[in-house]
């Protein structure tokens, strides 16, 4: 005991910490710069006109008034904007086809000219003068007259034998679930700064994945991508709206270069309704069959998602159904019907939180159907120790723990299952609940470590942070890793000059960041260790005998073995070091292992006014399996978005389209709601399970998975509530009255 | 930005001789509406004429009476002690209207003339409104609508008046007082507008350059009660789907007398008399509330979208009814 009360005292771990963001600070004093505030001396103001027909052709874009407007410096249209090469293929990222390249409109609220002044106050009005004459053409709007087509990124699955299944059940429920367009909807506005000199372009964007902006500019716009920076430090939240190069970015940097004048193109919110993609409505069929136990015997689920002509839906809506729970005979089905529509793309637990609210919801039917309860139907079928299509191990899955403590926080065992048995005054009392899968995704990315002399260091990604948290976790662990304080790691992020990093998007990005931190963790105490002289007390040791503490290098086993950066720097009269990492993955089938994604479980308890059909959502209870958890406090922030955002889904968030002209008809806040506070109840955020063991840093990522769910357990708890099963999301006061 | 003139005059007069020179001109109060219309080019006026600077801001009370200055805030109002105790219905309505950022711009006088939310109105693209452009037809009727008025609205219109406010101060039978070229005038609130199905592109009775500077509000004698019943999607922050504005004065459980309007189902404030004088005398009777409700909706305009106001006017009327004359009070 006495040797080791004389050690130093073990290291403070700072992952694990409910620390502060560590760009608070800057967010809360106005000094993160986000892309709107960029401003560059000789900067013009561009605004985006839209069309206002679904289909046809742009036959004359009468200028010549604007022109002669006060600033006004040019009307860009197909006939003089510069002609851009296509974009560049990228996993679920490719661009949108090039704006004003030939004047045909394949939806309403494309963008069809884009007017360029001295001010924004001067561009927006000749924007509100121009004069736009269509040859329209019939448009594509009902989904009954479009053609379902396969979507690129999921093929059908079979399992085993559904029809099989289906004759050996002793019950058996099927219905058509669907859920309504939902658009992301950041609070911060999208838009591009661009400036370019020569061939050499600064752009300032709102994008999740700097690496693809810069390589699809460089290619459309015919330039070494080694000469395009894209900047994107800090977004104003992205939810999925700035995972794809949206044609807003090729209008800025066009007009930019033909002027040769930095230009800033800002959206505005309607325009956020249109341009910047979107949850595209969905349907589902499901057929649910289980044997009299509950035992499942088939699942078949055939989803259909709208998308746009140009652009197909992202889709995903059956990626998880074969994946939660143990029935051997699963089929899916998934379509996409285009039409003269926006563009869609990922939003906030793409496809999953869709396909999840019809799977759950017919979950809970098939339980009414056997007279089971609802967690007991779930619980007899959990795939809980291997995958129930590979039949290999879980890497990790604590979804049957998330069921088991939510019951238990929730008080689930004190529900009575019958319909409408639960009253508060004139109030009915629903409980509903759900489980949740978000699928594993983990992409590579890389990052820099370097060490001062003054024992500080800098981390270094092209990564982003939109507001996730990248900053505070990747500042925890390279304190971690190099024993320092967090206040002495300085992160730079969001710019593609730095080492490469994937999207901040699929929920992948801490892992990976996580994973390549590690990775150059490691090399850099090689690196270190290289310089140590013969007579220090390091020489002689192994790369993996060593680890960083207190701003040196030391032996594991005998701390007072060290030295400290700065005398190894000077030791070779270097003033820096640095390091790469990358992420390095297992291979999962080798190790035995299948690649286990986020976990989930959902507890809702609403009340109705049935007379009024007013509906509120009074409490929740939400248990997470996401790994490990770098930041309880930020890992609870994630979650409580995604909540509040399932929220919305189920009882708000829909973008009516007209049906005649495929005009949007309520973009904006006022017209198309989403939660307010007073719609938040307490929700009590919770986590199960522990580190994955194939995510080298353990975690499997929280930004997503916190709104899947929250839907069907609503839905779930309203026909406990009413004994109306309600299978149209979102679920509104018209649909609810009795 | 379309350029415009900025006049902001200090007393009443001049503010009215300035607009009633130019047709082009209009008065600015809160602006918490009409900058978002201009914003849209909806609205484009050569000439804002800001009052915000006239002595026209405050509330008195004398007697049965409260006169209240037509620049005093939703939020002052709302907070103004014989509001509270005398006409508790024109308070909720007032703090479900808007969120308190907004209470504080808007104005009284302003938040009775504020235009409709209807999104085909809202939408200078859309060609076809006959409240924007005379005989150009109506999107709204063809599309989904689902906020739109079923009462005093037809295939030409269906435009909803959207305030919240002016549902229990219609009950209650308050005078807007008038200042024009002409001199001063009291209008009526339930005179003040104009059916959409009696001319969709003419909203209220004023003529160009009349101004409201105040409005007269009965106080609730003693004895009464009242209060406001906003349905609507999420719960805060939204404007009504239906909503119940319900004074009463109980003799037992007999209604001596009582006051009824109702909102989101108009193309103005929707006093419903025909369900006072039903229920005048009678007992407390929810079958007789639910027959007054469907009197008072009787003859609905409805189009698929708006069909469930039916049923959620009456529902929504004979709630407040029930809660007004045999609940507790809070």
């Amino acid at each position: 005991m006495t040797a080791t009360q004389s050690r130093p005292a073990a290291p403070r771990e700072w992952v694990g910490q409910g620390i502060d963001r560590v760009d608070g600070p800057h967010k809360v004093t106005g000094t993160a710069p986000y892309s709107g505030d960029v401003t560059l001396p000789g900067m013009l103001h561009a605004v985006v006109v839209t069309a206002t027909i679904a289909a046809g052709t742009v036959t004359k874009v009468d200028t010549s008034a604007l022109l002669t407007l006060p600033g006004v410096r040019a009307v860009f249209t197909h006939e003089n904007f510069p002609r851009l090469n296509a974009g560049p293929q990228v996993a679920f990222g490719e661009a949108p086809p090039a704006p004003l390249q030939d004047g045909r409109v394949a939806f309403h609220g494309q963008e069809v000219a884009l007017v360029v002044a001295d001010t924004i106050q001067q561009a927006v009005e000749a924007a509100r003068l121009i004069e736009i004459t269509y040859a329209p053409e019939a448009a594509l709007l009902d989904p009954a007259d479009g053609s379902p087509e396969p979507l690129p990124y999921l093929p059908d699955t079979h399992r085993g034998d559904t029809e099989a299944g289906w004759a050996q059940a002793d019950v058996r429920v099927g219905a058509t679930y669907t859920t309504a367009e939902n658009v992301n909807n950041p609070l911060g506005l999208m838009g591009a700064v661009a400036a370019w000199d020569g061939d050499h372009l600064e752009f300032h964007d709102s994008t999740q994945w700097p690496v693809n902006v810069r390589k699809t500019l460089a290619a459309m716009f015919g330039v070494p991508e080694s000469g395009v920076r894209v900047h994107a430090p800090y977004l104003g939240g992205g939810f999925g709206a700035g995972l794809i190069p949206w044609p807003y970015k090729m209008l800025a940097a066009g007009a930019a270069r033909a002027l040769r004048r930095p230009v800033k193109l800002m959206l505005t919110r309607p325009q956020m309704f249109k341009l910047v993609g979107h949850r595209p409505d969905t349907e589902h069929q499901v057929r649910l069959a289980a044997r009299r136990d509950g035992t499942l015997t088939a699942i078949e689920h055939r989803a259909t998602s709208l998308a746009s002509l140009d652009k197909p839906a992202l889709g995903l809506l059956t990626s998880a159904t074969g994946q939660v729970y143990t029935c051997p005979n699963v089929a899916t089905v998934e379509r996409t019907v285009r039409l003269n529509r926006r563009y869609p793309s990922a939003m906030r637990g793409p496809g999953e939180a869709e396909g999840n609210w019809a799977i759950e919801t017919a979950m809970d039917e098939l339980a009414y159907e056997l007279g089971m309860d609802p967690l007991a139907l779930r619980l007899r079928n959990i795939a809980a120790d291997v995958h129930p299509g590979s039949g290999l191990p879980w890497s990790s899955n604590a979804l049957v723990e998330c069921c088991r403590v939510g019951a238990e926080v929730f008080g689930w065992s004190r529900r009575d299952p019958a319909p409408s048995s639960t009253r508060d005054g004139r109030l009915l009392v629903g409980w509903g609940m759900a489980t949740a899968f978000y699928g594993a995704y983990l992409p590579q990315s890389t990052a820099r470590i370097t060490v001062y002399a003054d024992g500080t260091a800098a981390v270094r990604t092209a990564g982003t942070d939109i507001g996730t948290g990248t900053y505070t976790v990747l500042t925890q662990l390279a304190a971690d890793l190099l024993g320092l304080a967090p206040r002495q790691v300085d992160l730079q992020l969001g710019d593609s000059d730095l080492p490469d990093a994937a999207q901040s998007g699929g929920s992948g990005l801490a892992s990976s960041l996580s994973a390549a931190l590690t990775d150059a963790a490691a090399n850099l105490r090689r690196s270190l260790l290289d310089l140590a002289s013969p007579d220090s007390p390091l020489a002689g040791a192994e790369a993996g005998e060593v680890t960083c503490r207190d701003g040196g290098l030391c032996r594991a086993a005998d701390p007072s073995a060290r030295a400290s950066f700065a005398d190894l720097l000077a030791g070779r009269e270097l003033t820096q070091l640095s390091a790469e990492g990358q992420t390095r993955l297992p291979d999962a089938a080798e190790a035995g292992m299948h690649q286990a994604g986020g976990f989930g479980a959902r507890y809702v308890e609403v009340a109705i006014d049935p007379a009024i059909g007013r509906l509120r959502v009074r409490r929740i209870v939400t248990v997470t399996d996401c790994g490990r958890v770098l930041n309880p406090k930020l890992a609870r922030s994630q979650i409580i978005g995604g909540t509040v955002g399932g929220i919305g889904m189920a009882l708000f968030e829909e973008t009516v389209t007209d049906p005649d002209t495929g005009r949007v008809a309520n973009g904006t806040f006022g017209d198309y709601l989403i939660a307010s506070c007073a719609d938040v109840p307490d929700i009590e955020v919770l986590f199960a399970g522990g580190p994955d063991r194939f995510s080298p840093a353990g975690t499997k990522g929280a930004g997503e998975i916190g709104l899947v769910g929250i839907p069907a357990a609503i839905g779930n708890a309203v026909f406990h509530a009413t004994g109306r099963r309600l299978r149209s999301l979102p679920i509104t006061i018209d649909q609810l009255m009795m | 930005m379309r350029a415009f003139v900025y006049d902001r005059p200090t007393d009443v007069e001049q503010a009215v001789a300035a607009v009633a020179a130019d047709p082009q001109a209009a008065f600015l109060a809160g602006g918490t509406t009409q900058l978002d219309l201009m914003k849209d080019g909806v609205w484009t006026p050569d000439r804002l004429v800001d009052i915000t600077r006239l002595p026209l801001r405050g509330i008195m009370v004398d007697g049965q009476l409260m006169r209240v200055g037509a620049l005093t805030s939703m939020e002052e109002l709302a907070a103004e002690p014989a509001v509270a105790d005398r006409l508790l219905m024109v308070r909720e309505a007032l703090l479900a209207g808007a969120s308190t950022q907004l209470r504080n711009m808007a104005t009284i006088g302003g938040n009775l003339l504020q235009r409709t939310r209807c999104r085909y109105f809202r939408d200078p693209t859309v060609s076809a409104c006959n409240r924007r452009s005379p005989d150009s037809g109506c999107a709204a009727v063809d599309n989904h609508a689902r906020m739109h008025a079923i009462l005093g609205v037809d295939e030409r219109c269906v435009a909803l008046h959207a305030s919240d406010v002016a549902v229990p101060l219609v009950a209650v039978d308050a005078q807007a007082l008038v200042v024009g070229p002409q001199g001063q005038r009291h209008v009526p609130l339930t005179e003040l507008w104009v059916r959409a199905d009696e001319g969709p592109s003419i909203e209220h009775v004023l003529g160009h350059g009349e101004l409201i500077t105040a409005v007269d509000v009965p106080l609730l004698p003693a004895g009464w009660r009242s209060g406001y019943l906003k349905v609507r999607d999420r719960a805060s922050y939204e404007f009504v789907l239906v909503s119940a504005a319900v004074a009463v004065l109980m003799d037992g459980d007999l209604i001596a007398d009582l006051r009824i309007a109702l909102g989101g189902v108009g193309s103005v404030p929707w006093r419903a008399r025909q369900a006072e004088q039903m229920l005048r005398g009678t007992h407390v009777d929810p079958v007789r509330f639910e027959q007054a409700g469907r009197a008072t909706v009787a003859g609905a305009y409805t189009l698929p979208g708006t069909a469930f106001k039916v049923d959620l006017a009456v529902a929504t009327l004979t709630r407040q009814l029930l809660a007004m004359t045999t609940e507790a009070t809070p």
